[in-house]
């Protein structure tokens, strides 16, 4: 009965995996692993609390939070979209950060109600080719909808997370015809080739299969850091004083309405949005550090040197179904 | 006797009612969807979803059906040098999930990616490098992750068919390729049919293949407007047509099987001649087989090997790897001896008490088959938050899934070996003296160990590999190599994911040899 052994054995090895330590921080993460790896392994450092990273898409994450309710393990939620933070703040799954603390942080960069705080920004820019010929009445992101673009434009899938942030922030700085007509033309000139991701579009610009790109800014500078001689350079729209200027999005954190540490909790999102955490935690990819003063790496336009859409990150999770249906709509695949 | 079959029938029942969670928690919210949700969903998404998924689901079939017989057809019929081997390369895609395929593929058709690089250096410029993101390139991912099971079932129908009848016909003058149309495949229907049903189940359950090339089926579907509306209720309204879809296929499948028998009268049955293939002939062959071999297998997994040994050069196999390696043979050999154990009462119940009962059991055995992983992984977690939530936060809400997923494979094979036994083998040992319990340990139980084997190992190769439900599902912190190879995906950098591929290829490996060593011995 050596067979029976062998079963009974791997059920009962299983059954020992898991478990989580009552003062281990359990983060559900939704940011990529190792930009954040870095950031809590020093946290750690500094204060000795363990963290466990449990990471998923953040989407799934929150419907997690949600099915789980009141028996969640989770203490922190962290999500790479402002728009997946606010959702989960208005399903009632946070509570507030003590005021105090995230003050520091600017209002437009965090929810209203203090139940979510941003703690890195990413830009919605052009990316656009050296050497490409008439491009240069592109001054806004609704210029690519012009059909001199035809097949020349590089754009994500509607499935992409920046690609509806970036949609509802022009919904709401301009109006929904307005995008539902710059949708239409997007999609006739991207043709049937959208992109499943960033890092793609930027490579087809710089090898010239396109003309333009629309991306998060800092994967034009992952693609630089590798070929320093790309032909590829930024272009930030909408800058014209009546335009709605670069829509930006936050990565943030929240804590768990259920959690049993607060304090312990607070301390992570005080390291998180402190001088040193900023710059571990934005600088990882590139992004805008949120707290004041503290600047973003030096290749990146500086914050502040442009204009930046005044929507505020909130309106990201507000408004997003609305997008989606929208999105549906034009049938923008 | 009575008795007996009371017990086990409770037992199967209370089985059966478990797998039947999901399905309950679908007809829970599906009948909170208001008439307008519905009418939303009838008019905007449904036409369009239902011509996605059903012309993938053919179309994918055909695929199958040409890989899988032609395959097995050469195989089973010729005598070629290397016959051992090709066997085992046409089983061997069955070690590599439809999202890792889908991963490695769109890498590879990338401009700098091997095949577009070879594809630049025959056509250059003038023609554009094939793009997956189509049905055209679903069916082609899912054709070579799926032709495998037509391949197995038609190869051992093949071995099985009867030569007097294919002379016959070639005596009253039928061409070789009439008696393949006319002989051959009426009497493979039944193993074509069987292999179809799987595949095209296959097929409407996937979900890592779709999701990766955003083909909106219905599982996506499912999944997004879960994921990314929170809209549980359109979901499982959009679940239920699945199931009622899923379940009419199935149901047709049971129905035409049903009144075919296919045998010959025992002592004049004359094993098929294996014609030795002349030295051209086996140069085609192989370039047949190589063909399939090369893009089902060889390619996917030397790209594995080749950035495998970069990580390993980098160090980054170390013990959390590892970690991950014993998590994911751990979970997977949990979730199938207890797939294997909760199957044998209802495969049993089935085969002994023929009823109408008995058949609505297996029928609902089977939701694991026709409902989304992710649909699956939802309704298991409200179960057991609602209902046995001390058992919250550790392995069995995965295991629950798992099981309930994986349950009809286990089911299936059971029940295939168990109808090979005679009754009256069991009633000698009853009447030798032995009580049910001691009957079923000494008689039943050894005689079918290769369905309980092969069970096994069914639901272990598709465990290992299992992705939504074990998203959703697994305990905080717990990774897996499935979880692995999504979460470097998703980061763009694919290239991390390899040693994890190739960890849940050679993890399968030892599954398949015990199955395929079963199978050998069976005959």
């Amino acid at each position: 009965m050596s067979m029976a052994k062998f079963f009974v054995g791997i059920l009962l090895a299983t059954l020992g995996l898991n478990a989580v330590h009552a003062d281990e921080l359990v983060v559900y993460s939704g940011r990529k692993d190792k930009f954040i790896k870095p950031v809590i392994k020093q946290f750690t450092e500094q204060t000795g609390i363990k963290v466990v990273l449990h990471t998923a898409k953040s989407t799934a994450l929150l419907n997690k939070l949600r099915v789980e309710g009141d028996r969640t393990v989770a203490d922190l939620f962290i999500s790479n979209d402002a728009g997946n933070l606010q959702i989960g703040s208005k399903l009632g799954l946070f509570q507030p950060i003590d005021d105090k603390m995230i003050g520091v942080i600017p209002e437009q960069l965090r929810a209203s109600d203090n139940s979510w705080v941003g703690l890195s920004a990413r830009a919605r820019v052009l990316v656009v080719n050296t050497k490409a010929r008439d491009v240069d009445f592109v001054k806004s992101v609704f210029d690519l909808a012009n059909p001199k673009l035809k097949d020349r434009i590089a754009i994500t899938h509607s499935g992409n997370g920046s690609f509806v942030a970036g949609v509802t922030v022009y919904m709401l700085g301009s109006s929904k015809d307005k995008v539902r007509n710059w949708l239409t033309g997007m999609k006739a000139n991207a043709g049937n080739k959208l992109f499943s991701k960033h890092s793609k579009i930027v490579k087809a610009v710089a090898s010239g299969k396109k003309d333009i790109g629309l991306v998060n800014h800092y994967y034009i500078y992952r693609h630089l850091a590798k070929n320093p001689n790309a032909p590829i350079k930024i272009l930030l729209p909408d800058q014209s004083k009546d335009d709605i200027g670069v829509a930006w999005n936050v990565a943030g954190v929240a804590v768990s309405k259920y959690t049993k540490q607060k304090a312990n909790a607070e301390k992570l999102i005080k390291f998180l949005i402190s001088k040193t955490g900023q710059k571990q935690f934005a600088g990882a990819n590139s992004e805008y550090p949120t707290l004041t003063g503290v600047a973003a790496s030096a290749e990146v336009p500086a914050a502040g040197s442009y204009r930046v859409a005044k929507v505020p990150m909130q309106d990201l999770g507000k408004y997003r179904n609305e997008t989606l249906d929208l999105l549906d709509a034009v049938g923008m695949p | 006797m009575r008795r007996r079959v009371g017990v086990l029938g409770l037992i199967s029942g209370l089985i059966v009612l478990i797998a039947a969670v999901p399905l309950m928690f679908v007809l829970y919210s599906s009948a909170q969807l208001s008439f307008d949700g519905w009418q939303a969903l009838w008019s905007k998404r449904l036409p369009d979803l239902m011509w996605n998924t059903l012309s993938l689901a053919v179309m994918v079939a055909i695929g199958c059906f040409i890989l899988g017989v032609s395959s097995a057809w050469l195989i089973v019929r010729r005598n070629f040098v290397g016959r051992g081997l090709a066997i085992w390369l046409m089983v061997l895609p069955l070690t590599i999930p439809t999202y890792v395929f889908a991963h490695i593929y769109t890498t590879l058709l990338e401009e700098d990616g091997w095949l577009g690089q070879a594809w630049l250096s025959v056509f250059g410029d003038m023609v554009a490098i094939p793009d997956l993101y189509n049905v055209g390139g679903v069916t082609f991912i899912l054709s070579i992750a799926g032709f495998s099971y037509v391949f197995l079932l038609v190869r051992s129908a093949l071995g099985l068919s009867n030569l007097s009848l294919e002379e016959a016909a070639r005596i009253q003058g039928a061409s070789a390729l009439s008696v393949f149309w006319h002989v051959n495949l009426p009497m493979l229907r039944p193993a074509i049919a069987a292999s179809m049903a799987l595949v095209v189940l296959h097929v409407l359950s996937d979900f890592g293949a779709v999701s990766m090339l955003r083909y909106q089926t219905f599982t996506l579907s499912i999944y997004l407007q879960m994921d990314s509306r929170f809209d549980y209720q359109g979901a499982a309204g959009l679940s239920m047509v699945l199931v009622v879809l899923s379940m009419s296929f199935l149901i047709l499948e049971r129905f035409s099987r049903r009144k075919q028998r296919y045998y010959s009268s025992g002592t004049q049955q004359r094993h098929v001649k294996i014609h030795r293939a002349s030295k051209f002939e086996q140069m085609l062959i192989w370039l047949w087989l190589g063909t399939i071999t090369l893009f089902a297998f060889a390619l996917p997994v030397f790209w594995m090997v080749s950035w495998s040994i970069e990580a390993w050069l980098q160090d980054y196999i170390d013990a959390t790897f590892w970690g991950y390696v014993s998590n994911s043979i751990l979970v997977a050999g949990a979730a199938a001896t207890l797939a294997m154990v909760c199957a044998f009462p209802v495969a049993f119940f089935h085969t002994r008490k023929r009823s109408l009962l008995s058949n609505t059991y297996i029928q609902l055995s089977s939701i694991g088959f026709v409902l989304p992983g992710p649909v699956i992984a939802l309704g298991v977690l409200s179960f057991i938050l609602f209902v046995l939530s001390p058992l919250y936060g550790g392995m069995a809400a995965l295991l629950m899934a798992l099981v309930v997923r994986f349950l009809p494979l286990a089911v299936q094979s059971q029940e295939a070996s168990l109808q090979q036994l005679t009754p009256s083998i069991e009633q000698a040992g009853r009447i030798l003296g032995a009580g049910p319990l001691e009957n079923l340990r000494r008689v039943v139980l050894p005689m079918i160990s290769g369905g309980m084997i092969s069970a096994w190992v069914l639901v272990f190769i598709d465990a290992l590999k299992e992705l939504p439900a074990t998203l959703i599902l697994r305990p905080t912190g717990f990774d897996t190599l499935p979880i692995r190879i999504w979460i470097e995906a998703s980061e763009e950098t694919l290239e991390l994911a390899a040693p994890a591929a190739l960890m849940l290829v050679l993890g399968t490996l030892p599954a398949l040899w015990l199955m395929m060593r079963s199978e050998a011995r069976n005959k």
